[in-house]
């Protein structure tokens, strides 16, 4: 029965666990269960208190009854030796005590009076048709002794043995009682005893169960909590935790925000190095086209483009690699497009920008702002130094195999590009133009963000006659939320 | 055309003024933002190259303060920042255009070209008033299609008065637009100058409004 409810028991913590861990199956990092040490350690506890408990008292009782079978032998004693005094003959028939036992035979209640060469003087009817020896060794200092032997019927009986003189005529009385009737009783009692306990067991087990998972919930909520966190949800580990586990969610906010601070220094002084690169270099660089043609200037011009180059890679780098922390961030796609075509239209008087404006409707971008400005202004620029004066935006919502797509559309009327020029520039660090100093088409840096948001850039021909560019990025769940 | 230059690198400082003097604007230099504030803030100037990295008052804070104060004149803006972020920062504090470090100096030259031109309503390298014409971009002086040789103060002075063509300019604006805030200023070097373009121009071409100033009379 207890098996049972071990059983019972390790199905209810394992149940307590997996429902810890989002039903999400995790082999790393796992060492034990602390609900299953919990029951463990509770019902070894148990089973070891109550084993004890249960023998204690059980002991306690056969002594009990053990000492009461003492006492009622020596009262029989006392009445045979009474009897005797009272027939003044140690042999007569009168002398019989009242207890039935002693009339039935094998009963395990026996007495015998001796003289004191072990003679049989006198006997009860129990005793008939089997012998019953004298007890060996010394009488103590109430002239008695005392043992347990087993009976010819193979009954245990405790005998008590006492030598007194009765008139002058010494004597051995001696009476047995059974000691297996106390043991059938013991037997009961451990029995009820066990079962009594064992329902304490169960009892106390369930509500161990119970106390371990109570205990654990908090844990389960802060395990949420900083899984939100790392999807992005949310900052910080937010929600009431019990006195013992706020401060490892606070330890674990903490920890965040000292590592975000960490990044952003490093990459605040990255980035500030290579901008403090940048006049050094611009200063050579012009120095150097003012002696142009001379050997010294020839290899400043050429090291300094190189540096700048190294410079410009590892910025752009750094920004690709802080894109890892954008998670969770959105970004109202038509309000960046409004605000890039004012900054083209003022850069490029010329130049009319037919911004096609969808409605509200339209999903955000799920990433950074900074990013999609990022690439759509490189994009817009692009199709700035090569259109005759007009650029066309538009935006539509697409629903792509990877779920809602934002596409946005960037074309001129220039002269666009073949369809081997386009895939060309789409390769990574082909610059299709060489010649105006620092008009490459400048791909690279949206190519890449475009790979880290998973979407994709495609280059076609415009209806405007020049080069269409198709921006596809990830929509937000939450489109247009929050749009006024 | 006069030319302020607020930028803290003196190499780069320098090599910008250099550049710009020799192609033939006057110069005045600032290396620091309250001293490029003040300049711009006092002084009429034809463009600004203003940097955004600056000690004591960063470059936007000052580009956003003449605004401010209602001062429309071009601004070219000089980063390390080259993020679309910065530039559309940069453009709404009010600049009109924007060059990243490292940068070829041509490029500074033809964008502070093309700022003035835009700001004088012009657009096109070539300004043309009867039969002269002006090659902004080379420096370059034509009458009916044959070169004119003009020193680079003669140059100076007719590329303004093409530049506001129509307007009466007078000797003031004239010397203050032409000379950098060092150079001695008289007005009667101005008078020399016109008398000597009028001998290399035709005679109509260069008008005098009595008591006001000049003008080139537009077409």
């Amino acid at each position: 029965m207890l098996q049972n409810v071990i059983r019972a028991f390790a199905g209810m913590t394992s149940s307590v666990r997996s429902g810890l861990r989002g039903g999400e199956p995790k082999d790393s990092m796992q060492k034990g269960s602390i609900a299953a040490s919990l029951f463990w350690l509770s019902a070894a506890w148990l089973i070891v208190a109550l084993l004890a408990t249960a023998f204690l008292l059980t002991e306690l009782y056969s002594r009990a009854l053990d000492t009461s079978l003492s006492e009622t032998l020596e009262f029989h004693v006392e009445t045979l030796v009474d009897l005797t005094l009272v027939n003044k003959d140690p042999e007569s028939e009168a002398i019989r005590l009242g207890d039935p036992r002693f009339q039935r035979t094998a009963s395990g209640w026996y007495w015998v009076v001796r003289d004191q060469n072990g003679a049989l003087l006198n006997f009860s009817d129990s005793v008939i048709g089997m012998v019953l020896p004298p007890l060996e060794g010394a009488f103590d200092a109430t002239n008695t002794r005392t043992a347990v032997i087993t009976d010819p019927f193979e009954t245990k009986v405790r005998v008590l043995e006492r030598a007194v003189t009765v008139d002058g005529v010494p004597l051995q009385v001696t009476v047995t009682g059974s000691l297996d009737e106390i043991l059938e009783l013991v037997d009961d009692f451990r029995g009820q005893t066990l079962i009594v306990l064992g329902a304490v067991a169960i009892m106390l087990a369930i509500m161990s169960g119970i106390v371990a998972r109570l205990a654990l919930r908090p844990i389960g909520r802060l395990e949420k909590a900083i899984e939100r966190v790392r999807e992005g949800e949310s900052e910080s580990v937010t929600g009431d935790y019990p006195r013992e586990i706020a401060p490892l969610a606070d330890e674990v906010n903490e920890l965040l925000r000292s590592n975000t601070q960490i990044i952003e220094r490093a990459r605040n002084q990255v980035g500030n190095l290579a901008h403090g690169l940048k006049t050094p270099l611009a200063v050579l660089r012009n120095e150097a086209s003012i002696a142009k043609g001379t050997p010294l200037a020839r290899v400043v011009l050429s090291e300094s483009e190189k540096m700048s180059q190294l410079v410009t890679t590892y910025l752009d780098r750094a920004r690709i690699a802080a894109r890892s922390a954008v998670v969770g961030k959105k970004a109202d796609a038509i309000h960046v497009m409004l605000r890039l075509a004012r900054v083209m239209e003022k850069l490029n008087p010329k130049i009319t920008i037919a911004f096609v404006r969808p409605d509200a409707s339209l999903p955000w971008f799920r990433g950074d702002e900074g990013d999609l400005e990022e690439m759509a202004g490189n994009l817009l620029d692009n199709a700035c130094k090569w259109s005759n004066g007009k650029i066309g935006i538009s935006m539509v919502a697409e629903r792509g195999q990877q779920g809602s797509m934002l596409l946005i559309k960037v074309e001129d009327n220039g002269p666009g590009l073949t369809d081997e020029e386009a895939e060309k520039v789409l390769r990574r660090g082909v610059r299709l133009d060489e010649k105006t100093p620092g008009s490459g088409l400048g791909l690279d840096i949206v190519k890449e963000l475009v790979d880290v948001y998973g979407g994709s850039l495609q280059l076609k021909r415009s209806v405007l006659g020049g080069l269409l560019a198709e921006l596809r990025l990830p929509a937000a769940k939450l489109g247009g939320l929050g749009r006024g | 055309m006069r030319i302020l230059v607020v930028e803290d690198d003196t190499n780069l400082n320098r090599q910008i003024k250099d550049a710009l003097t020799e192609a033939g604007y006057a110069v005045d230099v600032a290396f620091d933002g309250e001293e490029g504030h003040f300049l711009g803030d006092t002084e009429p100037y034809d463009a600004v190259v203003l940097d955004i990295g600056l000690p004591h008052m960063d470059g936007l804070s000052v580009l956003e303060a003449w605004r401010r104060a209602g001062r429309t004149v071009p601004v070219l803006l000089l980063t390390a920042r080259d993020r679309w972020s910065d530039k559309v920062q940069g453009i709404d504090a009010g600049a009109d255009d924007y060059v990243a470090k490292p940068f070829h100096m041509e490029e500074i030259l033809a964008r502070i070209r093309a700022l003035v031109r835009r700001a004088a309503g012009h657009s096109s390298n070539e300004i043309t008033a009867g039969s002269v014409r002006l090659d902004v971009k080379a420096g370059k002086v034509t009458v009916d299609g044959h070169a004119v040789k003009l020193t680079s103060h003669e140059l100076r002075l007719l590329s303004y008065l093409m530049h506001h063509k129509g307007k009466v300019i007078s000797r003031t604006e004239l010397t203050e637009h032409l000379y950098d805030q060092d150079f001695d200023r008289d007005s009667n070097t101005i008078e020399v100058f016109v008398g000597r373009l009028r001998k290399k121009l035709p005679e109509e071409c260069i008008q005098t409004v009595r008591g006001l100033g000049y003008q080139i009379i537009e077409d």
